[in-house]
């Protein structure tokens, strides 16, 4: 048992006003070392954990503590860990997913919201954070009449701050745009790291798909927007270096099967992928196991093993451990390596969600895009 | 006073606290405008306001890095060789940096073993003679490159440098001293020499903070512990404008340079020995007449050990 329970228990059952005491003073899950102890208040006839870690049961069952309305689980959580998880609290014939009523730590996705147990030693980055020093970028919008898509798409734009027209500046695209924005702060963390000149001022254009489980799948429509229509309209409107080391892709998920899959069709068009748990599903023989939604990615994925070719130059991927994906993609390291292409692969005691991909940012960014820092002495 | 005796005001960072005003007042300036440097700045050259009020001088801004703008775009000749000049200093600066590293390792290998002392000190010199050599050939290399460019495109030779320059120089000449602030080392070297503004400095007092100070050595050193993709070795930028002599200056080393890690501040003493490496900090403020050092306040020296100590007024 915790020895914060421990304590609460020494004279056997406490009384309410004793617990209410204890969960007014105590942060709650309970770190103690590498173990986590989550606690759950209130009447029910079951209460699982619900982290979604690859390696453990999805539903870890939670002990009732003597004679009380107090519920415990305890986990192995190595330092540096950072998860997601709810409750689910079943009461008779109803069972329900709910956020831990005792952490206010919540992480957000376009599901809703999860608890995040931050094991010992995580600590938020500070560059993720909001700082009044650095300048703030703005966000525009580019509508673009799509001929692979046979209709409209909006696309915002992140122009950095101090924009100037005279000079030319990289173009990073990211997939699941909005999505980065509002659950990865990722304009928080452009204007941190551009401020901190470790990435140089640049465009990003953030695009949403209406239908993403489809289009980012290894769907040439997709590749063929981003690479005949909304590059053809960002440099119209843009200054942009006209380089390929200077133009990017980013995703996570589908969205880095997206990034890879557009970057294969038009090899020497994108010099640069930051890539985050990318759903790289293959199969060697058989049928794969990740339902039917994954068969064009499977589709993509084997053909792509088998002529990689040299889509692009460098390519920054991660991978949380507790994600199933790891094992995908530790396994397409070598092989972009073997086709010459410069690769850093970091894992995160991590697992498949958005604050993961915020904290990997600034090496993927600062690595894909290395700013001035080097040579700016203020 | 003689050129060679000339007020050099070396400064660290302005940030958080500025230490402008009192480099100013010390510096003893004739009544007048000032000349303000700050191509280092780029785009954002002429935003020097704050500069005129921590200065509480008015300032002349010599605008270099516009007028650079203006002469490359006024001539295809000179743009096409500027940036043909530019991308083989930086083919230049990779391949050095490929040998760099091997070397650096091996050298603080050789600081960090242990073992039988008469065997090892030769080792040691040898290693970081061998740094040193691969300097001096960066150096060389790197100063030649200019030389040629420098050789074909001058005041004699391109009217419209000559233009500039002629203004410049009178710039200068209404102002009682100048100042130069930080930025982009690499930048704000290339335009200076551009014009050959250090040709015109003379007897003129300096005040130069971070990059500004750093290009008035005779070599410039780049560094940064604390990158997001690790630290990197020291590396030779190039030649300075010499206006400087006998320091190497490492402005903001409180946020740049990994202070604890001996072995690696020793060894960069030692490999830029036998100048001294300066670490210049938010409020450090070296007065240099010449190469006589006349006023140091929290300035610290780079020691062989891998210690810093204060510089101390003599």
């Amino acid at each position: 048992m915790n020895p914060s329970l421990r304590h609460l228990f020494r004279k056997g059952t406490p009384g309410p006003a004793e617990i209410d005491a204890f969960i007014g003073s105590t942060e709650f899950p309970l770190v103690d070392g590498s173990d986590v102890t989550f606690v759950y208040r209130g009447i029910a006839d079951a209460v699982y954990l619900r982290c979604w870690i690859s390696g453990l049961d999805t539903a870890q069952p939670f002990q009732k503590l003597d004679g009380s309305d107090l519920w415990a689980a305890t986990i192995e959580l190595p330092p540096g860990s950072r998860i997601e998880y709810k409750f689910e609290v079943v009461t008779g014939d109803s069972r329900q997913l709910v956020v831990d009523p005792l952490n206010d730590v919540l992480a957000h996705d376009p599901f809703g919201a999860n608890s995040v147990c931050q094991g010992s030693g995580y600590v938020r980055p500070h560059w993720t954070e909001s700082n009044s020093d650095a300048r703030p970028g703005a966000l525009d919008t580019l509508s673009i009449e799509s001929a692979a898509f046979k209709g409209a798409r909006d696309v915002n734009v992140y122009i950095p701050a101090r924009f100037r027209r005279n000079r030319r500046y990289p173009l990073l695209i990211a997939h699941d745009g909005h999505d980065y924005l509002q659950f990865a702060a990722l304009q928080t963390v452009l204007d941190n790291l551009i401020h901190a000149l470790e990435i140089p001022p640049l465009i990003v254009a953030l695009t949403q798909s209406p239908d993403r489980l489809r289009e980012y799948a290894g769907d040439d429509r997709h590749a063929s927007f981003l690479a005949t229509e909304l590059l053809p309209a960002m440099s119209d409107k843009f200054p942009l270096i006209p380089d390929a080391h200077a133009r990017g892709l980013l995703g996570a998920s589908f969205g880095g099967v997206a990034s890879l899959h557009a970057a294969w069709k038009y090899p020497g068009i994108f010099g640069r992928l930051l890539l985050q748990s990318g759903s790289y599903a293959f199969s060697d023989i058989g049928r794969h196991q990740r339902g039917a939604v994954f068969d064009p990615v499977v589709r993509f994925m084997n053909a792509f093993r088998e002529e990689p070719g040299c889509p692009t130059d460098r390519i920054y991927m991660s991978c949380g451990i507790y994600e199933s994906l790891i094992y995908e993609n530790r396994s397409l390291v070598p092989r972009l390596q073997a086709q010459g292409i410069d690769v850093r692969f970091e894992e995160a005691r991590d697992a498949h969600n958005w604050e993961n991909w915020r904290d990997r940012l600034r090496n993927g960014l600062s690595w894909l895009y290395p700013g001035p820092v080097w040579m700016v002495y203020e | 006073m003689t050129h060679a005796e000339a007020t050099r005001l070396l400064l660290g960072p302005q940030r958080p606290a500025i230490n402008l005003g009192l480099a100013v007042e010390m510096a003893n300036l004739p009544p007048g405008p000032i000349a303000v440097i700050s191509a280092g700045w780029q785009e954002a050259e002429n935003d020097v306001d704050q500069v005129g009020e921590a200065a509480g001088r008015s300032l002349e801004c010599l605008s270099l890095y516009h007028r650079t703008d203006e002469v490359l775009g006024a001539s295809d000749g000179l743009a096409e060789d500027y940036r043909e000049r530019q991308d083989r200093l930086m083919e230049l600066q990779r391949l050095y940096r490929l040998r760099l590293r091997p070397l650096a390792r091996a050298a603080r290998q050789m600081f960090g073993v242990g073992g039988d002392q008469d065997l090892l000190a030769a080792e040691q010199r040898h290693a970081v003679s061998q740094l040193r050599a691969l300097d001096r050939h960066h150096l060389h290399r790197t100063e030649s490159i200019h030389r040629q460019f420098e050789e074909r495109y001058n005041t004699s030779t391109t009217a419209l440098l000559r233009e500039h320059s002629d203004q410049i120089r009178e710039i200068l000449q209404r102002c009682g001293g100048v100042i130069i602030t930080g930025g982009n080392v690499a930048v704000l070297l290339n335009r200076m020499r551009m014009f050959g503004v250090h040709r015109m400095l003379g007897e003129t007092p300096v005040i130069a903070w971070s990059a500004g100070a750093m290009v008035l050595a005779e070599r410039i050193v780049l560094f940064h512990d604390r990158l997001p993709q690790g630290r990197r070795e020291a590396e030779i930028l190039g030649a300075g404008l010499g206006i400087v002599q006998g320091y190497v200056i490492l402005p903001d080393t409180a946020r740049r340079l990994r202070e604890k890690d001996r072995l690696r501040i020793g060894l960069m003493s030692r490999r830029f020995a036998p100048d001294t490496c300066v670490a210049l900090d938010n409020e450090s403020l070296l007065r240099l007449d010449g190469s006589r050092v006349v006023h140091a306040d929290k300035v610290r020296g780079l020691h062989h050990d891998g210690r810093f100590t204060r510089l101390r007024t003599p």
